[in-house]
């Protein structure tokens, strides 16, 4: 069945439509997260907040988890997902540059906005920055165009690289992640005296 | 420590392990037998020699000539600007980079029909798309466009047109040099001398 849009079950006039609702629900789950927060979302560098963490890690191990099992069952076909080409010392460098503007700043460019959103003069100056960098980066680009494509792998994923399934990948990042929720959580408890268990009621 | 805790990640561990139970599973997309039929009859999958040719002189960016017959073949004669793919190479994956490119069209061309029609249905079946077949091969090619046949006096003006086309597609294509009607050369400029005029006089 799925995908809808590459396979004309939905057309690509639908596509803004989308990613408007799209963009309004990730908002919300964002805000929802705290996420809103810089406190909140540099406390995964400083040791007493790892909710991002949580948030992301979840996110991504669910979302392996149902696009296997949706392949399985025919409601989606992998082989026509949309996969970013990977160029591996750009994306190396362009992830620090990112990550230290997260630590920086407190913000990331997605949750810079859900900040703006409720009027967090922190956001609001972040997010004048991050104009001011995309200006910067697009009027730099003839300088490091030839930087920029190098190293071009394709799209290719990581099972593809190392010869493995995507099965292996997908229970090795879930290993990996329930590693990263209980290591985070001895972590935070012990920095921060107050952290409070969720009831489940 | 919360239970809960404990039971999600559980259901995480099974959930992940239990996708090794799934048996493997063949994403290939078989293109439907009666889907296939509809596509091979359509006249459109063909273009002709004059519209290749046409598109060669222009330089059309979107082209791009597929040869299909063996190396052999397509060293000795091919086609300006065409790549070769024989046909039983089609299945390499280095191969397949050339067709599907966006915004392509590929022109499959072979000495007839036969063979550029056989890699035409491979390639739908591979789930190509653009892809075309030139109608009558290099064979029509040299009819055609190399040495084009003067229609008959009696014939509509279009094949005329058709002819004179097809005879400069094949100065093009063979590099012949055109004839200059030797006469006009020497023909010798006519000078019109300005003729006095004549006043009428009249008397006074």
């Amino acid at each position: 069945m799925g995908p809808l849009i590459p396979q004309g079950i939905i057309t690509g006039e639908w596509d803004f439509v989308i990613a408007l609702l799209m963009g309004i629900f990730f908002g919300f789950i964002l805000e929802a997260s705290g996420f809103s927060s810089s406190r909140n979302i540099t406390g995964v560098f400083y040791g007493y907040n790892f909710v991002v963490l949580r948030v992301f890690f979840t996110a991504v191990v669910v979302t392996m988890i149902g696009l296997l099992y949706f392949n399985y069952m025919g409601w989606i076909n992998l082989d026509m997902l949309y996969i970013l080409p990977t160029y591996l010392t750009p994306m190396i460098v362009g992830a620090t540059v990112m990550g230290l503007g997260f630590v920086i700043g407190g913000f990331c460019p997605g949750t810079s906005y859900t900040g703006v959103a409720i009027g967090k003069l922190d956001a609001i100056v972040f997010t004048a920055g991050l104009f001011l960098g995309i200006f910067i980066f697009s009027e730099s680009y003839p300088l490091i165009e030839g930087f920029y494509n190098s190293d071009a792998m394709g799209r290719i994923t990581i099972g593809e690289f190392f010869g493995v399934s995507n099965e292996v990948v997908t229970f090795g990042f879930v290993l990996l992640a329930l590693a990263a929720f209980w290591g985070t959580w001895l972590i935070e408890k012990r920095v921060r005296k107050t952290v409070t268990e969720y009831k489940f009621d | 420590m919360n239970k809960n805790y404990i039971y999600l990640t559980l259901l995480l561990i099974v959930l992940a392990g239990g996708l090794f139970l799934l048996p493997e599973k063949e994403n290939h997309q078989h293109l439907d037998p009666e889907d296939l039929m509809w596509s091979i009859v359509q006249p459109t999958r063909y273009v002709s020699t004059d519209q290749v040719a046409k598109r060669i002189i222009e330089g059309d960016p979107t082209l791009e000539l597929i040869d299909v017959r063996t190396i052999d073949e397509f060293e000795e004669f091919s086609l300006q600007g065409a790549i070769n793919i024989p046909i039983d190479s089609i299945m390499v994956p280095e191969y397949q980079d050339y067709l599907g490119i966006e915004d392509m069209s590929a022109v499959f061309y072979s000495d007839d029909d036969i063979k550029a029609d056989q890699a035409w249905v491979l390639a739908k079946r591979l789930g190509y798309d653009h892809i075309y077949v030139m109608k009558g091969g290099l064979n029509c090619w040299i009819r055609t466009i190399i040495k084009p046949e003067r229609p008959a006096s009696t014939a509509a003006e279009s094949e005329f047109e058709l002819y004179s086309f097809r005879r400069g597609a094949s100065m093009y294509f063979t590099g012949a040099e055109i004839a200059i009607p030797d006469d006009e050369s020497k023909q010798k400029v006519q000078v019109a001398r300005k003729k006095k005029t004549v006043v009428a006089e009249g008397g006074c």
